[in-house]
């Protein structure tokens, strides 16, 4: 796609700087009427500090934006770009047509709102747009994941916006609903919408969008039509170097008895896949966040319904659709990815948040609790992964996010499984923290119990782990271990997927 | 243990904070009891004759014990965070029926008790079922069991009120007063006792306000919610019909529509009650004291000279206040408790 007199977006020399830390470093960036325009990169390479810059969230230090032609200013001005993120913030009780209408106004008539014209609003804006209108009427819940992707971006650009920012619109959506997604991009482009497109996932580049940028440490290292590029070379403007094979952690490993087998396992879309896990090993089941492939350690832990395939603990079969409970009695144990949602039980002390369910630990639901024990328990626990405060009776919420990652490792760790499947056990937790919940994992598998890692974060993967296993579109794509398993092979086999000839397992 | 100095001595600014919240923690803990001693102090002083008088005091017992009983059985599905609406009908049922199964159907008192036990349990188990098995919000099941209850009384009842004629004497002075000590009081103190229990010391009433707190993360722990829903839910019918019966052997009548009036100040006790002891969740003594402080400061104010309807304005404006304020000290310790580490949610 040849550059055009001028861009729709001119972005020029955009600079900000966080606490001495350039996010972006004089970053230019183009994009014309009715093109698709990818901007790739690692975590941290500027690409959301540049999006939210153009959302008026972050105002830059240096540098111009253009639209048209005219320098506009987000942070303090309406600006004619819609965004679109992962979330959609769709009501999923509410009506096609409402949806649409609560970003593009409810038509009215003598101050009502006057039904008939929300129907037709939502279809009028579909078909300018040369997309296909669904019932407006039809709940906007009983679209399927690429309808309600495309009620999103549809009901963003009804503003009258010129350009649509889509952040990782594929993360949640299965592969044919994808395609129909990339249908409805072109359409949007043929009726001269731009669009910038962010996202992980470089195959799906090729194909669909015109030009990729490419930033780097919060530069801009290319930016060149599609037609130029190949995935390698994607990669390689990433990372600013040739892929390389170096890894940090671990040697041992493979050889001790296997504590889970995993045999053409399906769940939750994902699969069948199988893999095993022997005693002493530390192995991470790698995929892009957003994935799924957190179903697999869900459904071995019992909190997911297993759509086939078998599970062994130890070599026993564990029967499908077990409980949760039963599953810890078996000896799993599931550190939860959504720390505030799914592990944190707010206004309870430390103590009650090491030990939720005392069965877990000890005794029955009717077995007293003798508060003194307990809470020499909870001190040896809080001690031994040095929380701060040392309390066992301040409340969970007086904690930082590293701290309280820290009780809830503790949870696990007092129950004293076979194995630990742990979901990005470091996100969002401070360094010291981290190296604490490393070694902690790699002390637990010295002692012949087996860990499971689900995480998006290649860096831990790479340093923590044994091996890796890279999931990509529910399918083990690859296996790396020792000298293969860097961060580099693991971005490079989950944003392609399978290499020629490399499927495994 | 080979820790550094830095771990034992923490900074003056650290420190500072820690005891702020420390403080905080122990004002909000005991501020109900401190309250209640004032309210005591306040009234006994001003009406010192009339106000501690052992009549009086019965009298409060007595007629606070059945409010208090219903407390007590709100407390336990509110644990999980579930409302039972039924509560005050199904009080107002059994106490129908406890009188009439007497009066017109000639069964001996405890025969009847047992009955009316056994049907509590049963309007738990419906109510526990429609909220965990068939996924109706616990406000409209239980207002709508409630209401069926209601109904079910003055069908019962033809909407009149049945009068205990020759009740055993066994059955009136259940509720009577021995030794100077008013009987029904001593039933909500073994209850109480027992709820203590289960929800301080036994895995299973930890269940409760970990699924009141996270049900997500609850059920990722192995606790099976359902049933312990179920539980509370049971647990809150069999409370309510032995308040039923107790109501019942109070009043020697039995009158259809007398119960839902107790369900508001059984309510705004053991929400009152959740602002004390263990601040921020529902909790047997928090529950007892916002009953005692409720009667004994309305008593007090009618002695003094004030008209029926003050309680109303008594009851509603206390429990605004003191939830507000325990909201703000929630919030007060939330923010210094974010200021120690700079974390943001």
């Amino acid at each position: 796609m040849p550059d055009q007199p001028q861009p729709v977006v001119d972005i020029r020399g955009l600079t900000k700087r966080f606490l001495g830390t350039l996010a972006l470093d004089g970053v230019d960036l183009a994009i014309g009427a009715g093109e698709i325009h990818a901007l790739v990169g690692e975590n941290g390479a500027g690409k959301s500090t540049l999006i939210k810059i153009l959302a008026g969230i972050h105002q830059a230090d240096h540098g111009e934006i253009r639209i048209d032609g005219r320098i506009v200013h987000p942070h303090s001005e309406h600006v004619p770009i819609a965004f679109v993120h992962q979330d959609l913030g769709l009501v999923d009780e509410m009506s096609v047509g409402e949806n649409v209408a609560l970003v593009a106004g409810f038509p009215r008539r003598a101050g009502f709102i006057f039904w008939p014209r929300v129907w037709e609003q939502a279809e009028r804006i579909y078909r300018a747009m040369g997309v296909d209108p669904p019932d407006p009427r039809t709940q906007a819940g009983r679209l399927g994941a690429s309808g309600k992707a495309v009620l999103g971006i549809v009901r963003a650009l009804s503003r009258n916006a010129r350009v649509v920012v889509l952040d990782e619109p594929t993360a949640s959506l299965p592969g044919p609903d994808a395609a129909h997604l990339f249908e409805v991009l072109h359409r949007l482009r043929g009726a001269g919408t731009s669009i910038l497109y962010v996202s992980h996932r470089l195959n799906e580049l090729f194909g669909l969008v015109d030009r990729v940028t490419t930033l780097r440490d919060g530069r801009r290292v290319r930016t060149a039509p599609i037609g130029e590029l190949t995935p390698d070379a994607i990669v390689r403007d990433m990372l600013g170097r040739d892929l390389e094979a170096h890894h940090a952690a671990s040697g041992a490993a493979g050889g001790g008895k296997p504590v889970l087998e995993i045999t053409d396992l399906r769940a939750g879309g994902q699969g069948p896949l199988s893999f095993r896990i022997a005693a002493g090993e530390v192995v991470g089941l790698v995929g892009l966040r957003g994935a799924g492939h957190e179903a697999i350690g869900r459904t071995v832990f019992g909190a997911h319904p297993q759509d086939g395939g078998t599970i062994r603990l130890d070599g026993a079969v564990l029967p499908p659709q077990e409980s949760v409970a039963a599953r810890i009695r078996q000896g799993v144990a599931l550190l939860a990815g959504d720390r505030l949602a799914e592990s944190a039980l707010a206004g309870m002390s430390l103590r009650e948040n090491l030990f939720p369910n005392v069965p877990n630990v000890r005794g029955g639901l009717f077995s007293p609790i003798w508060t003194d024990r307990e809470t020499a328990a909870a001190d040896a626990l809080l001690d031994r992964f040095d929380v701060r405060p040392r309390n066992p009776n301040a409340q969970i919420e007086w904690l930082s996010g590293g701290n309280q990652q820290k009780v809830f490792v503790g949870r696990w760790l007092a129950t004293d499984a076979r194995l630990y499947i742990m979901e990005e056990p470091t996100a969002g937790v401070d360094i010291g923290a981290k190296a604490l919940i490393h070694r902690t994992l790699r002390d637990l598998v010295t002692k012949g119990t087996a860990v499971l890692v689900v995480s998006s974060d290649f860096e831990e993967i790479a340093t923590l782990c044994d091996r890796a296993l890279v999931v990509v579109r529910g399918r083990i794509a690859a296996e790396l271990s020792g000298a293969a398993l860097t961060v580099d092979a693991l971005l490079t086999r989950s944003s392609l997927g399978a290499a020629p000839g490399a499927e495994a397992a | 243990m080979a820790r550094t100095t830095q771990d034992t001595a923490p900074t003056p600014r650290t420190r500072g904070q820690a005891t702020g919240r420390t403080l905080s923690h122990l004002t909000a803990t005991y501020g109900l009891l401190v309250v209640f001693v004032l309210v005591l102090l306040v009234f006994g002083l001003l009406r010192p004759d009339s106000f501690f008088s052992a009549m009086n005091m019965n009298g409060i017992m007595v007629s606070q014990s059945v409010t208090a009983l219903l407390a007590l059985a709100e407390m336990v599905p509110l644990a999980t965070k579930q409302f039972d609406l039924s509560v005050g009908y199904h009080l107002g049922v059994m106490q129908v029926l406890i009188i009439g199964l007497q009066v017109n159907q000639g069964i001996p008192w405890p025969a009847a008790a047992a009955l009316i036990l056994v049907l509590s349990l049963a309007v738990g188990v419906v109510n526990g079922l429609l909220v965990t098995r068939f996924r109706i919000d616990s406000f409209i099941a239980t207002m709508g069991t409630g209401t069926l209850l209601y109904g079910f009384a003055n069908w019962y009842s033809n909407g009149e009120q049945i009068v205990g004629m020759s009740l055993p004497d066994s059955f009136t002075n259940m509720t009577g007063i021995v030794w100077g000590f008013p009987l029904p009081a001593l039933y909500v103190l073994v209850v109480a006792c027992i709820l203590w229990a289960v929800t301080e010391r036994l895995p299973v009433g930890r269940n409760l306000y970990v699924i009141g707190a996270n049900p997500r993360a609850a059920e990722l722990t192995g606790i099976a919610i359902n049933r312990h829903i179920l539980g509370a839910f049971v647990v809150s019918g069999f409370l309510s019909g032995v308040a039923g019966i107790l109501l019942g052997s109070i009043l020697q009548t039995g009158t259809p529509s007398v119960g839902p009036e107790y369900l508001l100040p059984a309510f705004a006790a053991t929400l009152l009650g959740a602002t004390s002891i263990r601040p921020g969740r529902v909790n047997v003594i928090g529950t007892l004291l916002s009953v005692l402080v409720l009667a004994f400061s309305f008593s007090g104010v009618q002695q003094l000279g004030a008209p029926f309807y003050v309680q109303y304005f008594f009851n509603g404006g206390i429990l605004i206040v003191a939830v507000g304020l325990s909201i703000y000290a929630a919030r007060k310790r939330q923010s210094l408790a974010g200021g120690a580490d700079g974390r943001s949610g």
